[in-house]
């Protein structure tokens, strides 16, 4: 399965920055950009050859195209030219957005469509974030609230035009926004590919300590759940007891048929009678991504815990809900659930 | 319908069955008999609405409504959708009227 990532990010944030950086560096030399324009990025210094017609080759092995009709033809149409030989082979996918595109509809158009995610899977979804100007633009920008919210990783760019205080308090607010996302410093040109693009869940090797990062930096976050320039909402739902795996489905279905749109985010380890070991879940808003094997628990808690971030919905709600309707059709499984 | 999607093996995140790198041990349960587990929480949970479903051949659910209105769907995400059509409103797990009225609840809050 080849992992796509998605950079996402509001206008002038530095996704271009990134995306230069990408198809320049050799670590990304099996890697497939595509991007909405090859004019925006700036192609000309680092170009090798047109392989194909609307497929570029660069210096460093990097492929990038631009988005034909759509992104669904798109990612059908590289996958069966590298089949059949017409351009390289490639290991990685990257996707540009607009920055004012929300990243949701790339991640369901990847798991909806059965012809892509037989060869396809969704990485790490990466948002840049600016850092003299992002405060401002969170708070005014709902585009760029959503953006953050369901990233994997937000890259703070041009931490060199700005004060460290200003960058710390923005580390905060984004912190704050999506306990889970785990929020680097860039200066430019140095990120670190690896951790960015690469240390994602679908990499079984490293999938223990990509949760372990999440549930230490959901219990960092802080103790309200309101935002006062947003209605987003980020909390942890515990659940003391072994859960019955299909009652949670049929409950985490019936909600997102219904509040899908304003659940941005779910992450969660669970502690589920159907397993001897735990159980990884993450979805972006009406997608569920299918569940991950742990070889063992992050640490001696063997409890459930799912972080939600949601638009709208309060955490109370959420947790009577799942508690409610547990105890009515599991109820071998029933506890209360804590914050 | 076209069975196109099962040929492609598209399978719901909710299947163990599904998923057997995910859930280890000797808890799991068959094909069968998670099928049948989960419409029986359905029907719990479909029943202030006075609908039901059943497994049909370990393939599909049909969904029947109080007026014996129904319709067949692929997986536990799809019910949800018919649930809609066939009686014109979604099922809100943030309802506490429905969450009330579930059983053993006790009734409304």
């Amino acid at each position: 399965m080849i992992p796509v990532n998605i950079i996402t990010g509001f206008l002038g944030s530095g996704k271009t920055t990134l995306l230069r950086e990408i198809l320049s560096r050799p670590e990304f030399s099996d890697t497939a950009v595509i991007v909405n324009e090859f004019g925006e990025v700036g192609l000309d210094h680092i170009l090798l050859e047109e392989v194909e017609e609307g497929v570029l080759l660069m210096d460093s092995g990097c492929l990038c195209c631009t988005i034909r009709s759509d992104l669904k033809d798109t990612l059908r149409d590289l996958h069966d030219r590298a089949a059949r030989g017409d351009i390289p082979r490639f290991r990685r996918v990257v996707v540009e957005t607009t920055g004012l595109a929300d990243p949701a509809p790339i991640v369901s158009t990847i798991a909806a469509e059965p012809v892509i995610r037989n060869h396809y899977r969704i990485g790490n979804i990466i948002c840049t974030v600016e850092a003299v100007a992002g405060a401002q633009t969170l708070a005014g920008q709902p585009e760029a609230v959503k953006q953050a919210s369901v990233a994997d990783r937000i890259l703070i760019t041009k931490c060199d035009l700005s004060d460290a205080p200003e960058i710390a308090a923005l580390e905060a607010r984004l912190h704050a926004l999506n306990p889970v996302a785990a929020v680097v410093r860039s200066e430019g040109r140095d990120f670190d590919a690896d951790f960015l693009f690469a240390e994602d869940l679908g990499d079984a090797e490293r999938r223990a300590a990509e949760v372990a990062r999440w549930l230490e930096s959901a219990a960092r976050a802080p103790a309200h759940d309101h935002l006062h320039d947003s209605d987003t909402n980020s909390f942890v739902i515990v659940y003391p007891q072994p859960i019955d795996w299909t009652a949670f489905g049929v409950w985490l279905t019936a909600l997102l048929h219904v509040h899908g749109a304003h659940v941005l985010r779910v992450k969660g380890i669970l502690n589920v009678q159907d397993s001897d070991t735990p159980v990884v879940i993450h979805g972006v808003q009406h997608v569920v991504h299918p569940p991950l094997h742990l070889h063992r628990w992050p640490d001696e808690d063997r409890t459930s815990r799912i972080i939600f971030i949601t638009r709208g919905i309060g955490e109370g709600a959420i947790r009577h809900s799942l508690t409610t309707f547990l105890a009515a059709v599991a109820p071998a499984g029933g506890g209360e659930a804590a914050a | 319908m076209c069975g196109l999607c099962g040929l492609l093996g598209v399978v719901h995140w909710t299947e163990t069955s599904a998923h057997p790198d995910a859930f280890t041990g000797d808890a799991r349960r068959t094909i069968r008999a998670e099928r049948s587990h989960r419409a029986a929480i359905v029907n719990a949970a479909l029943a202030p609405l006075r609908m039901k479903v059943k497994d049909f051949q370990a393939s599909s659910y049909i969904l029947t409504s109080a007026t014996g209105r129904s319709e067949i769907v692929d997986d536990i995400q799809a019910v949800w959708g018919a649930v809609e059509r066939l009686r014109g409103a979604p099922v809100d797990p943030l309802d506490p009227d429905w969450l009330a009225a579930l059983p053993g609840q006790g009734g409304k809050p």
